[in-house]
């Protein structure tokens, strides 16, 4: 094959003068003919390396999770016990598997503490952000803009760990204190409504969870949100204006329903990072492993909180089987994550529907 | 007409004797078609002969001049083309005239605009229903992101004209008039993105006129057109007089002498002539017109 039109000899064909270095140049030109598929290839290997991360942690994870599940049954999904068993005393086996004599684990509670503080946390976040995102791109002009941009940022470059401390010592007694009371007091004695009522506790539980959370994933939505809303064309919104519209139903009935699948987006993003957030909540949440929550003000623990606040004390289970029960609770918070994207996807397939994709039409 | 509100029962009915099919118009002597379909519209003789007009109007950005003392009237029922080169200050002055460029920063002006004797900025004026009342059409197809048949009905709905199963009528006579009905009665609940260029330009022109607008602003609507459907505009535009009075910016020459019966020549901000525009385009009075008409400035 000789792409480069450079003779085998390594004489160059415009003329007599002898190529320099022939074997280098041909191997670059064997690449210049070729250089779509190193793209391609290159581009395959780099869309495989999150796939086979993906992979691998699941892999690892299930490996570590099996013989607890086994031992732990479907039951570890619905009964809300967390007993390591006496784990300096005698060992059984189950299955072959051995653990500490006595264990018995279900990981309701917290299941339910994370889908629950997961739901507080998003139907705080979704309006607040939307909200946020469209006085920056549609309301407010100059510096306050400015200043309220960089609040957000500052917002989602805070720590966890710092949130988490300031939810523990200052907002949820704060809560607690003035607000909880409040809403506990005033909510119609209704049996629908009983989860807001009764004991408001000391600011440990899921209402500060959620709150807390919510905190956390505001600055995510929005920014998404305000990137998308600024990437509405004008013309459409001038056309809305022209017609005699509001400037709440050109918001309401074109800017929003623009951008209406790239917001479900935003938010599962955010709703992901609920459900996956560890430390702020393993702070504000109380962390109780075997209740579910009385009332919305209830101590309660979530999944994510629980791998971190148990690990420490799983070790002293010289079996491993506490280990291994948590990494079996990692796969079932991975199997709610993947649940909730499918789920997202489906309702921005339906959502998209005849809404322009962004960067389309006018 | 039972879809129709109380509020604009006046305004509709008087559209349709017009527009729609029940127009009795008897010819006599030294009477044309469109006196006999103006004086229907207004009985009375009571409206001023010119829909809107400019009175001594200026406009600013920023302390930058951008239209100078323009005053023209635009006759009720015709088509006036505004002509002139790239940034002379058409679409500045088109969009004043629906107060588009009132929250635009920087906007200043001078002057007035009249729309059925009365100031557009009169303290009494309705914002939003002058915006129904001077509809606008844009350079390019701005359908919004909701059902071929929502678009249609938006107007009409953000007005409250019609509700319910009504805005189905709405949409189909709307549809119907822009020639768009065939096309689109099987798939009313689609996305209008998937349309043509051309035939979104039309829905928009639907939607403007779902509204009962007396008075339609175009602002080079079929420059981002192909020639096939540039002509059905232009031919949709024409049927609209003399319901409706039509100012038409255009950069193409050729659509101003088809359509229009007046022309305006605007050239660095100063309206630097106006009048039929078979005289404009063929004995220009001024010597820059005739440039620009005959292509040597533009």
């Amino acid at each position: 094959m000789d792409l480069a039109g450079t003779a085998p000899t390594g004489v160059s064909p415009v003329g007599a003068r002898p190529a320099r270095r022939p074997h280098l140049r041909r191997i670059r030109s064997l690449a210049r003919a070729h250089e779509h598929h190193l793209w391609v290839a290159g581009g395959r290997a780099a869309a495989l390396v999150p796939l086979v991360a993906l992979a691998l942690t699941m892999v690892v994870l299930a490996w570590k999770a099996w013989p607890a599940a086994r031992v732990n049954g479907l039951h570890f999904l619905v009964a809300s016990t967390w007993k390591p068993g006496s784990t300096y005393g005698a060992v059984t086996r189950t299955d072959g598997v051995a653990h500490p004599v006595g264990a018995s684990y279900g990981a309701w509670p917290v299941i339910a503490g994370t889908l629950e503080s997961s739901l507080i946390a998003i139907v705080i976040a979704v309006p607040v952000s939307i909200g946020a995102a469209f006085a920056l791109t549609e309301r407010l002009g100059g510096w306050l803009a400015g200043v309220l941009r960089t609040a957000i940022e500052i917002l989602a470059g805070v720590p966890s760990v710092i949130i988490g401390l300031w939810g523990a010592l200052t907002l949820g007694p704060l809560l607690a204190n003035d607000v909880y009371p409040v809403i506990a007091r005033n909510m119609p004695d209704l049996p629908a409504l009983r989860f807001f009522k009764g004991p408001v506790g000391h600011g440990e539980g899921l209402a500060t969870s959620g709150i807390v959370l919510a905190l956390m994933i505001i600055p995510i939505i929005a920014s998404t949100t305000r990137t998308l809303f600024a990437q509405v064309p004008a013309l459409p919104k001038e056309g809305g204006e022209a017609l005699g519209m509001t400037d709440w139903e050109v918001s309401r009935r074109i800017t929003m329903p623009w951008v209406r699948a790239g917001i479900v987006g935003a938010a599962v993003l955010g709703l992901a990072r609920a459900l996956g957030e560890t430390i702020a909540v393993a702070m504000v949440s109380g962390s109780l492993l075997n209740t579910v929550a009385p009332n919305l003000y209830g101590t309660m623990g979530t999944i994510a909180a629980t791998l971190v606040t148990q690990l420490d004390s799983a070790f002293v289970d010289g079996t491993g089987f506490e280990v291994r029960t948590l990494a079996e609770l990692a796969v079932v918070l991975v199997v709610v994550l993947l649940l909730v994207n499918t789920a997202a996807r489906l309702i921005v397939r339906r959502a998209g529907g005849i809404a322009a994709p962004v960067g389309t039409g006018a | 007409m039972p879809f129709i509100s109380p509020r604009y029962r006046d305004r509709v009915d008087r559209d349709d004797r017009t527009v729609g099919p029940g127009i009795e118009v008897t010819s006599g002597p030294g009477r044309s078609e469109v006196d006999l379909v103006l004086e229907a519209m207004d009985p009375d003789g009571v409206r001023p002969a010119e829909a809107i007009a400019a009175r001594n109007l200026s406009l600013c950005f920023a302390d930058k001049h951008i239209v100078s003392e323009v005053s023209v009237g635009f006759p009720r029922g015709t088509i006036t083309a505004l002509i002139g080169p790239t940034g002379c200050g058409k679409s500045t002055f088109l969009r004043t005239l629906n107060r588009m460029n009132d929250r635009v920063p920087g906007f200043a002006r001078q002057g007035d605009v009249v729309l059925d004797g009365e100031s557009i900025w009169a303290p009494s004026q309705d914002l939003l229903n002058l915006r129904r009342r001077v509809g606008m059409v844009f350079q390019r197809p701005n359908p919004f992101p909701m059902s071929i048949r929502d678009n249609v009905v938006a107007g009409v709905r953000a007005h409250r004209i019609a509700k319910g199963k009504q805005l189905d009528v709405v949409a189909e006579e709307r549809l119907r008039q822009v020639g768009l009905w065939d096309a689109v009665k099987d798939r009313l609940g689609d996305s209008p993105f998937r349309l043509s260029g051309g035939q979104q330009q039309l829905l928009c022109l639907a939607r403007a006129l779902a509204v009962g607008p007396e008075v339609l602003l175009l602002d080079e609507p079929t420059s981002s057109l192909d020639p096939i459907s540039t002509e059905l505009v232009e031919e949709l535009l024409r049927s609209l007089t003399p319901a409706l009075t039509l100012i038409l910016v255009t950069h193409n020459l050729g659509q101003a002498r088809r359509t229009s019966q007046h022309t305006m020549f605007l050239y660095q901000g100063r309206l630097v002539e106006h009048g039929p525009t078979q005289d404009l385009f063929e004995r220009p009075k001024d010597p820059d017109t005739l440039h620009y008409v005959t292509g040597r400035i533009g």
